[in-house]
């Protein structure tokens, strides 16, 4: 027992001054780890990204063997093409309103849930449901609930006598990207809400009795003790809602696959359109990059902060 | 949806500790009230399309789509199943996703560990590197990917879509296990160290056992992404055998547009085994998405 006890402290003596230095296995133990998930994510995600950046570059249509390097054309292209204007508007217009919406009714909501309420995990069981549908079934519902003849949207209009409002949502270009944006809310309500429900049970009640105390109003203690003690949140939310809001693609496709007409065309489903469509796809390509740039600009401080904060 | 990455520190979420305000009787009934209503219009959608489901299409058009059905029926469940080939989808999604998310799980957290508790050059440049897929949309690879796909003679399989998922489910995931790993104190690696463990054996013995909350979560949450992924299986997949859920779902939709109830039934048939799996492992997933937001 005694002989066992003195080998096995032997060599842990010997190793221990040097776990500075190179550990057991040598320093290329760290990457015989790192490389199996190296290797996926370079092949199947670098490398394709960073060869776009030459399709981009190229007259290639998609089908033929062979193509030409055409330098920036494609690119110089872009500004005099009226869908690229119309996509853009429209990824700003997404952007935008599908940050800010559901961003203010998950706050909503999570301040509402984190009071004394009955059947709390329930209510925050609903409210996050949507999330976890897959993008296209949520597409389907949402177009059957927009069916201008059958859908409950305009049955329910007309049931309360608002029959002048029925209208073809998806149909007509003044409603359409509206209506798309409508179950985009619906699905990306969710997250917020349990990143602010989390966040407010991590603010210490005593701020508010101190609050209180001083004679802060409700509406006082609210934009001085609630909002900076969710200033993480408010980061990790806006941040994440940024990089998904570049991503829009499935939901547009499946709904009206940027009609009627281009009327909700965005970058992504122009891209798909040129590249599937047009047989076009140096120029889709193209359209693709300058998205792509756009939303690696605005989600490196977000990527910075998590590489940062790991170190 | 994407899944979005936060760090989890716990998989259980911590019921909130009842804030003790005056008053809060009648202020809790009415606050309930007003959220159970709002739930219920929150869930209404999906309501609705459970009820038309179950209804014959002659009672829906009938009495329209918000009324209370006179009769109740299966056939269109049974219609939908059939026409809408849900038997191969359904195979093909669970297949995709059993070889997937094991796979993505164990090469995250390899990757995880090393960036986390190894020493390891040029750490923060491979941290930065694979973080940044996070903003990558699947759109700029596309055209690349079928290429690729094309020369190995990978598409129209479901195997050509492995490698993609994998790629673009390692962000996240390595983002989330490095900063669980991360939190395992020093002190018991090298404990183990001390008694001879190598890297493996502490990978294996050591970090994974004290992970398995993040494990866990990372898993789910990468196999609702995987089940619900569209894009690449739309470009790859061409044979309705191969065809996944959510791209089987819009064919589908196009067949049955003049047939609400079979429409809904259909609709209902590709989501009932997600919401099923979202009511019995939420608990994992919302713990595991709200747990880094207090630190943040």
């Amino acid at each position: 027992m005694a002989t066992v006890a003195i080998a096995r402290s032997k060599p842990g003596a010997t190793r221990r001054p040097a776990k500075k230095g190179a550990k057991r296995g040598g320093k290329w133990s760290p990457w015989l780890f790192a490389l199996p998930a190296l290797v996926v994510y370079v092949a199947f995600l670098v490398y394709p990204a960073v060869s776009s950046l030459w399709f981009s570059l190229t007259d290639w249509d998609g089908l033929s063997a062979t193509y030409n390097f055409v330098g920036l054309d494609n690119y110089a292209k872009l500004p005099s093409d009226p869908v690229v204007a119309t996509a853009v508007r429209n990824n700003l217009i997404w952007t935008i309103v599908t940050i800010i919406v559901p961003t203010v009714i998950g706050l909503a909501l999570a301040i509402a849930l984190n009071g004394k309420v009955h059947g709390k995990p329930i209510l925050r069981m609903v409210f996050y449901t949507p999330a976890v549908l897959p993008l296209v079934s949520i597409a389907s519902i949402w177009g059957w609930l927009y069916n201008p003849q059958y859908g409950a949207i305009n049955s329910f209009l007309r049931l309360i006598g608002l029959d002048g409002l029925a209208q073809p949502w998806l149909g007509q270009d003044s409603t359409a990207l509206w209506a798309v944006m409508v179950p985009a809310i619906w699905l990306r309500t969710g997250f917020p809400m349990l990143l602010y429900l989390a966040a407010l049970q991590g603010i210490p009640n005593e701020l508010y009795e101190a609050a209180t105390v001083d004679g802060a109003s409700r509406w006082q203690q609210f934009w001085h003790v609630t909002m900076p003690g969710l200033r993480p949140a408010h980061y990790i939310v806006l941040a994440l809602s940024l990089i998904d809001s570049f991503k829009v693609f499935d939901m547009i496709y499946a709904m009206t696959y940027g009609g009627p007409g281009t009327a909700t065309q965005v970058m992504g489903t122009w891209m798909y359109a040129n590249v599937f469509q047009y047989y076009q796809a140096g120029y889709g390509t193209a359209i693709a990059v300058v998205i792509t740039l756009v939303a690696i600009a605005v989600g490196i401080p977000y990527v910075r902060s998590q590489t940062r904060e790991a170190s | 949806m994407t899944i979005a990455p936060v760090r989890v520190e716990a998989a259980v979420p911590t019921e909130p500790e009842p804030v003790s305000r005056p008053s809060k009787g009648r202020r809790g009934l009415v606050m309930t009230l007003v959220l159970a209503v709002t739930a219920i219009f929150w869930i209404s959608p999906l309501a609705l399309l459970v009820i038309t489901a179950v209804r014959p299409l002659a009672d829906f058009i009938g009495n329209g789509p918000l009324s209370w059905p006179d009769e109740f029926t299966w056939s269109n469940f049974k219609d939908a199943w059939g026409i809408g080939n849900f038997a191969t989808t359904y195979r093909n999604s669970a297949f995709l996703a059993l070889m997937k998310v094991p796979l993505g799980v164990a090469i995250s957290a390899m990757l995880g560990f090393a960036l986390a508790k190894l020493r390891m050059k040029f750490r923060r440049t491979v941290m930065f590197t694979v973080f940044l897929g996070l903003t990558i949309p699947i759109y700029i690879t596309i055209v690349p990917v079928f290429i690729m796909m094309r020369g190995a003679g990978a598409t129209d399989s479901l195997f050509g879509l492995i490698g993609p998922y994998l790629a673009f489910g390692i962000p996240f995931e390595v983002l989330v296990l490095q900063s669980f790993f991360r939190q395992i104190p020093d002190e018991i690696i090298e404990a183990a160290k001390v008694d001879g463990a190598g890297d493996w054996r502490i990978f294996f013995t050591i970090v994974l056992p004290l992970s398995t909350p993040a494990l866990v979560t990372v898993a789910i949450l990468d196999a609702v992404a995987t089940w619900n992924e569209f894009l690449f299986a739309l470009i790859l997949l061409n044979s309705d055998a191969n065809k996944t859920i959510p791209v089987g779902l819009l064919n589908f939709q196009g067949q049955f547009a003049n047939n609400n109830t079979g429409l809904a039934a259909g609709i209902l048939i590709a989501v009932v085994p997600i919401l099923i799996a979202y009511m019995l492992l939420q608990r994992w997933i919302v713990g595991g998405l709200t747990a880094g937001a207090t630190k943040g």
